[in-house]
């Protein structure tokens, strides 16, 4: 059985074209499912619809069989790191476990594991506005997965970075997640980033997934002939092909 | 560091020049004591003032009312911008009368408020608290309501209750506004303080400004300006100084 299954979800902002249309898609136990797409494709708003922060005005969204009920099974790493400026890096990262509870050891520890995995041990006592932009994404990672969420929802998290820098924090991402056997739902607009990333790539385009493409063997590898045709094989269905009437 | 310290020199320099070509215009001119006196001359007149202990109950008088009236109007106006900003509601209801009551004059309400709350203390604590009170309104309510709104989705996501999104997000995220306002209603409540005793009170220093201007004692109105002035510089550095503490984390460190 899936883990995450989308059946048929829409959603129309009132007054507006629908954003998704019609959109299913079975993420397995694990797995990490990359949504590539153009600006304003309503990739984020498919993530939203995922995350229960918008409710689909057709079709559900089921979380092992059932409609997501706690928001707390789920982590979400938005587009720009949104920490807490006032907060020290470990505080941060204590955020979903101090919105319901005193933070115990065993939530400080998680929480130090976790900056020493993602190599910001070091930053734990600092204020976010003293870290780059690379480690401030490390950190937002690192608060999503404090609680251990099955499942983890990323909106565009490295978009800003620099292309060292962020297959840095890709490889960060990938290990973390696989050592914790995460299930893993990624949109962003950079390729390579999906293919590297990715056990399957989805394209969207006007609200619907056009084609999903399966990354195997070799194709996980950068700079191998199997990279770059799963690469041309997602850019060949980003092309704009017989737009809809 | 240094430069702060060459840059202040300078401000110095600058004060004591102006001093030096008051005194000597005063001076060579002969102007009356009445009109413009000399530097030297308004020090005497705050000197005698401090050491004599004339000045030190009307420097309380003023300096208990204005913190009184900081303290209350500054109060209810954070507590009405944060009540305001919770409720929209309330907000579209109240706003426009907020609007007229800013455009009022406060001051020339003062008249009322001697009818009202009779000559002394109570009036002058009125005025300051409803001079204080606007700013600090206007930029709670601002602050709270500027709160980026991927950081309001975040704290959904968390399953963060509606007071722990005030508590832990909005009222952080406004702090550096609410403490701008704070920082615009200290200086204004001076004014407000001093202008209020003109009317309406026996005590403090805008009181004895209007006895010094009675008995024609122009060193004195002088002297108690400067008295002014620092209790106005006092404040502002204090409210700057609280700012900086507060919201060391929330600016680049250097």
């Amino acid at each position: 059985m899936s883990f995450l299954r989308l059946h048929g979800v829409a959603f129309t902002y009132p007054g507006f074209a629908p954003t998704v249309e019609g959109v299913s898609l079975d993420l397995a136990a694990g797995e990490i499912h990359c949504l590539v797409g153009r600006s304003g494709c309503g990739k984020t708003t498919l993530l939203k619809l995922a995350a229960g922060l918008l409710q689909p005005t057709h079709g559900q969204v089921l979380l092992r069989g059932r409609p997501p009920t706690d928001p707390r099974e789920v982590g979400f790493v938005f587009q720009s790191p949104t920490l807490l400026d006032w907060l020290r890096v470990r505080d941060n990262v204590l955020l979903p476990a101090s919105l319901q509870r005193r933070p115990n050891e065993a939530d400080r520890h998680a929480a130090d594991a976790l900056l020493a995995q993602l190599g910001l041990a070091a930053h734990a006592d600092r204020y976010p506005r003293q870290l780059s932009g690379g480690q401030q994404s490390r950190v937002a990672l690192a608060r999503a997965l404090l609680l251990q969420p099955p499942l983890l929802l990323l909106d565009e998290p490295f978009a800003a970075l620099d292309a060292i820098t962020r297959e840095e924090v890709q490889r960060d991402l990938l290990r973390v997640c696989r050592a914790r056997g995460a299930s893993v739902l990624f949109v962003t607009h950079d390729i390579a980033e999906a293919v590297f990333l990715g056990d399957r790539v989805s394209v969207m385009a006007g609200g619907r997934l056009v084609r999903t493409v399966r990354i195997e063997g070799e194709a996980r590898r950068r700079d191998t002939p199997d990279f770059g045709a799963a690469c041309n094989e997602v850019r060949e269905a980003l092309q704009p092909q017989e737009t809809p009437a | 560091m240094n430069r702060n310290l060459r840059s202040s020199a300078g401000a110095l320099a600058l004060l004591a020049l102006l001093l030096l070509a008051w005194e000597a215009a005063a001076r060579a001119f002969a102007l009356s004591a009445l009109v413009l006196p000399p530097p030297s001359t308004v020090a005497q007149a705050l000197w005698k003032g401090l050491a004599s202990g004339f000045f030190w109950p009307h420097i309380r008088a003023t300096g208990a009312g204005l913190l009184l009236g900081l303290v209350l109007g500054g109060g209810i106006g954070f507590a009405a911008g944060v009540l305001l900003a919770e409720v929209p509601a309330l907000r579209r209801l109240a706003m426009p009368y907020l609007v007229v009551s800013q455009v009022v004059p406060k001051l020339a309400l003062m008249p009322l408020f001697i009818v009202w709350f009779g000559f002394g203390m109570t009036s002058m604590v009125v005025i300051t608290a409803l001079i204080c009170f606007f700013p600090l309104v206007e930029n709670t309510l601002t602050g709270l309501a500027s709160v980026p709104p991927e950081r309001i989705e975040l704290f959904r996501m968390l399953g963060a209750s509606r007071a722990q999104t005030l508590w832990r997000l909005k009222l952080p995220s406004g702090l550096p506004s609410v403490l701008a306002g704070l920082r615009i209603a200290v200086v204004l409540a001076l004014v407000g303080a001093v202008v209020g005793e003109f009317i309406g009170a026996g005590q403090g220093l805008g009181a004895l400004i209007i006895a010094a201007q009675g008995s024609m004692d122009t060193p004195l109105m002088f002297a108690v300006l400067v008295l002014i002035s620092v209790l106005g510089l006092l404040l502002y550095q204090a409210a700057v100084l609280l700012e900086r503490r507060l919201l060391r984390p929330y600016v680049q460190p250097s």
